[in-house]
């Protein structure tokens, strides 16, 4: 019984993970690169849910092809965003923030006017389970892993083998230096913001038919993503892979065994012992 | 016949003058020493050719065209490269991703292949060392890398920016030794900015000495090693 038990919250708790690594992959890469804190993130991660949803509820589209379907339409809309909206807060940190906030609000209304309050459930994409001896594993949630981790990798072969990849970490590693080499650094910024709300867009469709599609659904992600990034430093790709899934796995074992409560407090106190004791993050560069 | 010519260049930060009223000029496939105390503006200079800080007046031509104004990339793209004060290799990337980023304009693939080469001939220890992080390498290595990556966009006048400084003894002989070698073997005409004038003057052609963002005085490199002037305030003799 505690062996299922613990397989479940194992399960469950690379799920939340790996949605976690999703969204605050994007949302870190944007920090390092832009210097700038998107709290509009989140509406990129809920907006990717509702074309998910729209794609593969309404019209029938295969569920991989509905999600590529999102990343695309999403990504293109970021890229469109830092354009109009990001780009005349370059360099002012504080602005941009209170622009990326603004926008937030925008998207989510917006939302809400077109689509209603009310949940939408999206139709199982795996269903049945898969039986390992005593332990059982949900196909809809082995699935979901399956799927986190293929874009995972293709977004690290895109970061550490393409030309456009590195000229990315050139700028976050030092953008004075990078303009030296020939990299036009404008020009990268919207591929870059495009790349992570486009991430953010495929955790929201991945996760829409385990917890619902509505208006909402971006906020929590968001707040994740922040406690990641804090936890396995701000501006740091690994730092995002190793902090999502220890946050995910860590809140889903706390939340079953010591209940949902104690486990927004555990998670809380773990953002508040590393910023004690190593405020850069587990994976992160200490500011000199 | 000079590759380079700063005509009048004032630069600013603010209201903080940094280089006042500087004219000089690069000959082509020679070395300029720009030599003078910190702060006499001489990376400003640099700078602003490259295209990271826009003259607040005055012109500079590169090849007869006038560059001033132009983006940092446009600039590297007709043919100057900067090899930075501090060396400020990407310290997260290796070897060999810092000098495939120097190359980053280049798109044929061939070239890109023969100018690694090359920088490998010159530089042996960043060939073995091409898979480690840049920011493991030692201070006379990563001056390596980063004349190597300025390399990589293949110019045809070489900004330096102090590559003396902080290395031992050895390493500087060595940087010196490499410097010499791209001039003569390449042709590649070089702007080299040192505190060490000595070194700098020994190395170069003709040279300047900026005091206080200034040209206070130019000449061959031998006519300022020998004057009276230079030696009492930079050689310390």
């Amino acid at each position: 019984m505690t062996g299922t038990l613990i397989a479940q919250s194992l399960v469950n708790g690379v799920v939340l993970g790996m949605t976690y690594v999703l969204v605050a992959l994007g949302f870190t890469l944007i920090f390092g690169i832009m210097r700038m804190v998107n709290f509009a993130h989140g509406e990129f991660y809920m907006l990717g849910a509702f074309v998910t949803f729209f794609a593969f509820a309404q019209f029938q589209i295969p569920f991989i092809v509905s999600l590529a379907i999102a990343a695309i339409i999403i990504g293109c809309f970021g890229m469109l965003i830092e354009r109009v909206i990001f780009r005349p807060f370059r360099g002012n940190e504080l602005n941009g923030m209170i622009a990326a906030l603004g926008l937030a609000i925008i998207i989510q209304n917006a939302a809400l006017i077109m689509w209603g309050a009310d949940p939408k459930p999206m139709p199982s994409v795996a269903t049945g389970i898969l039986k390992l001896g005593p332990l059982i594993f949900p196909w809809s949630r082995l699935y979901v892993i399956g799927a986190a981790a293929v874009i995972i990798a293709l977004f690290y072969v895109v970061i550490t083998h393409t030309s456009l990849g590195r000229a990315m970490r050139a700028v976050a590693q030092d953008t004075e230096i990078a303009l030296v080499q020939g990299i036009r650094a404008e020009r990268i910024y919207p591929f870059a913001f495009g790349l992570s709300v486009a991430l953010a867009a495929l955790a929201g469709g991945l996760m829409g038919p385990v917890f619902g599609v509505s208006p909402t659904v971006g906020l929590a992600p968001m707040l994740k993503a922040f406690i990641v990034v804090i936890i396995g430093g701000l501006g740091s790709i690994p730092g995002a892979l190793l902090g999502g899934l220890l946050l995910g796995i860590v809140e889903s074992f706390a939340s079953t065994f010591l209940g949902a409560t104690v486990s927004d407090f555990l998670l809380l106190a773990l953002v508040m012992l590393v910023l004690i004791f190593r405020p850069w993050g587990l994976m992160g560069v200490r500011e000199a | 016949m000079s590759i380079l010519e700063l005509s009048n260049v004032s630069v600013s930060y603010g209201p903080v003058v940094a280089v006042h009223d500087v004219s000089l000029s690069v000959p082509k496939g020679k070395i300029l020493a720009i030599i003078g105390a910190n702060g006499a503006g001489k990376s400003s200079t640099l700078k602003a050719i490259i295209g990271l800080i826009k003259p607040r007046s005055g012109e500079i031509r590169f090849e007869g065209e006038r560059i001033d104004g132009l983006s940092a990339p446009d600039i590297v793209a007709r043919g100057i490269a900067l090899s930075p004060e501090g060396r400020r290799v990407f310290p997260r990337m290796s070897v060999m991703e810092n000098l495939t980023l120097g190359g980053y304009l280049q798109r044929d693939k061939g070239v890109v292949s023969r100018t690694l080469e090359l920088i490998f001939h010159h530089f042996p220890r960043l060939k073995e060392r091409r898979s480690q992080a840049a920011g493991s390498l030692s201070g006379g290595e990563q001056q390596m890398l980063a004349i190597g990556r300025a390399l990589m966009a293949q110019p045809r006048l070489l900004l330096l920016d102090e590559p003396s400084l902080g290395l031992a003894p050895i390493m500087v002989q060595e940087v010196a030794r490499v410097i010499v070698d791209i001039n003569k073997s390449e042709g590649i005409s070089v702007a080299l900015v040192e505190q060490n004038a000595k070194l700098a003057l020994k190395l170069s052609h003709e040279a300047v000495v900026l005091e206080s963002g200034e040209v206070a005085l130019g000449g061959t490199g031998e006519e300022l090693l020998t004057s009276e002037y230079v030696q009492k305030a930079y050689l310390g003799v």
